[in-house]
């Protein structure tokens, strides 16, 4: 039932994304993020794409995994592409008129909407890409480390991060287990003839009772648990805390963000230069 | 009704990367009025094939049968309604206090046979059979939550919760984990009691004292095959088996077991604590009771 949800994407391999720190890659992203939204039209999206293709070599991840990490995204894609064929006329300067395809009844399709509605859904599909690169390769724990440190200026205004990174670490560990008591409680109330699967909504919402109670429940009991073995170990928050994990820069790290940057500059100055639609 | 499986074998996460293989061609007979302990190692597979014999899981391979004078059934095959799988096969889990949910002992003990669509009455009264059946008293409980309630009252709840839909068969998963040894003695008198009274038990156990005392077939499990299948003389006979296997033997097994080594060959392998007593008067003779 529950059994087959596997949450967490992280894929360990042996690779230079995998072994870059990853607080380097959340920036990244977020440059690589910043850099398809200054792509204004196909061509500059050119170094954006390069730039995912080579980080997905260089990540060593199969391509069936980056693919379907696209596959939720799926409907939402054809739904966007199909509206904006329809209302997009493309961005020319003034004066020019756009080039009908299609003009039949209320549908007027131009070639530079059509090409235009294809760049809003590669600006999706890119990136979607390069946001599972990231959870891909990095594993849940070194995110929240990564997180936590890039956090931490944030402290002068009071801001929790090592608190918050701590909470994150304590939900990310626990998912699979609470998926795993689910599960077990779901069998248990099945095999007491509980029905979860048939009936309308409301039926199968009320199904659920005997599902949440126990789970909540055991959430609140761990917690609790949790709590005083932290507290049995001195856990007094962060102040002072060493890490067993200690992150480093490296030159790999130096490489993706010349890359990085010189995508984004790519991008910048083709929208600049050259002008399609 | 007797429960056949015939070469039942099971895939976790069949198809991925991460698939494992938790059984493989067990053939195994539950006979009617048996009482059968499951044993074996952590990860030997013991309660995936528990959760077989009510259907919860589906095999990978093979077939569960249920089979009666009118024939067998393929309890996973068209037409096998669920509803009569869950009335005739109850299975109590590991930990089962963790399932309670509802307000009140009663109610909680009543979700059981209001699923099985009986009328009120039906409900009210096996309810209060059931409650009393686990040892607890119906009038002091029934209206309390049951997380107020200690851990071996709710136990006994949870357990009362199945007990009550009557089935023809019961499957324990480790019944007595966690509990003390007052608790954990009175719960295994009363699945003796139902035993005694007509219901099919297999229970999944880790402590061989108890598997010795009350089970008339143990079925050995490891590494997702049944290795061993006999009565617990056959079984614990073979005790330098079961040691390599990382089991345990009784301790009366065992002491007999070392009698017979250390300069007594003729002693009886006993299981139960009462024959090695009665054993070792008869050896010690008048001597014995001297001391």
């Amino acid at each position: 039932m529950l059994a087959d949800i596997t949450l967490g994407q992280f894929y360990p391999a042996d690779s230079f994304v995998h072994k870059m720190d990853p607080r380097v890659k959340i920036v990244l992203l977020i440059v690589f993020i910043v850099g398809i939204f200054l792509a204004k039209n196909l061509i500059a999206f050119i170094p954006a794409v390069l730039f995912v293709i080579l980080a997905a070599r260089m990540s060593r991840l199969p391509v069936r995994l980056l693919i379907r990490s696209l596959k939720p995204l799926r409907f939402i894609l054809i739904f966007t592409f199909i509206l904006n064929i329809f209302f997009l006329q493309g961005n020319l300067p003034e004066g020019q008129e756009p080039t009908p395809v299609l003009d039949w009844w209320i549908i007027h399709l131009t070639a530079e909407g059509i090409l235009q509605a294809l760049l809003y859904s590669l600006r999706l599909i890119v990136l979607v890409l390069g946001s599972s690169l990231l959870t891909l390769s990095t594993s849940p724990i070194a995110l929240t480390d990564g997180l936590e440190m890039l956090m931490t200026p944030l402290k002068v205004i009071r801001f929790p991060a090592h608190e918050i990174a701590m909470m994150m670490s304590i939900a990310l560990r626990f998912i699979p287990t609470l998926l795993e008591e689910a599960d077990k409680i779901m069998k248990a109330q099945t095999a007491r003839g509980a029905d979860f699967e048939s009936g309308n909504i409301l039926k199968r919402a009320k199904a659920m009772i005997p599902l949440l109670v126990p789970l909540f429940v055991s959430a609140f009991r761990r917690a609790g648990d949790l709590a005083m073995a932290m507290e049995a170990r001195c856990y007094h928050g962060g102040e002072g805390r060493t890490r067993l994990r200690v992150l480093k820069c490296t030159w790999r790290d130096l490489w993706g963000a010349a890359a990085a940057v010189l995508m984004v500059a790519g991008c910048v100055l083709i929208s600049e230069f050259v002008h399609i639609i | 009704m007797r429960i056949v499986l015939e070469k039942v074998g099971y895939e976790y996460q069949q198809g991925s990367p991460f698939s494992a293989v938790a059984l493989k061609d067990i053939d195994l007979t539950i006979r009617e009025g048996e009482f059968v302990a499951l044993i074996g190692h952590t990860g030997s597979g013991k309660s995936t094939l528990a959760q077989h014999l009510n259907g919860l899981i589906r095999p990978t391979q093979g077939t569960v049968y249920y089979e009666d004078e009118e024939g067998r059934a393929d309890i996973h095959g068209k037409g096998y309604s669920k509803k009569s799988l869950r009335r005739q096969v109850g299975l109590v889990f590991q930990y089962p206090e963790y399932q309670l949910f509802e307000e009140t002992v009663q109610k909680d003990v009543a979700f059981g046979p209001k699923n099985l669509g009986l009328d009120k009455d039906e409900i009210d009264a096996r309810v209060k059979e059931a409650i009393t059946r686990v040892g607890l008293d119906y009038d002091a409980v029934a209206e309390k939550s049951p997380f107020e309630l200690s851990g071996g009252q709710m136990r006994r709840v949870a357990i009362a919760g199945v007990v009550a839909m009557r089935p023809g068969v019961l499957v324990l998963d480790e019944p007595t984990a966690g509990l003390d040894p007052g608790s954990r003695e009175e719960l295994l008198q009363m699945i003796k009691g139902l035993h005694d009274s007509g219901t099919t038990i297999v229970m999944i156990s880790h402590n061989m004292d108890d598997v010795a005392r009350y089970a008339g077939r143990i079925v050995v499990m490891q590494k997702g095959t049944v290795v061993m299948d006999g009565t617990p003389r056959e079984i614990f006979s073979r005790g330098e088996e079961l040691e390599r296997m990382g089991l345990d033997v009784p301790q009366s097994c065992r002491l007999s077991l070392m009698l017979r080594k250390d300069g007594f060959p003729d002693f009886p392998l006993c299981y139960r604590p009462e024959e090695v007593t009665e054993a070792l008067e008869k050896l010690l003779g008048g001597e014995g009771r001297a001391c």
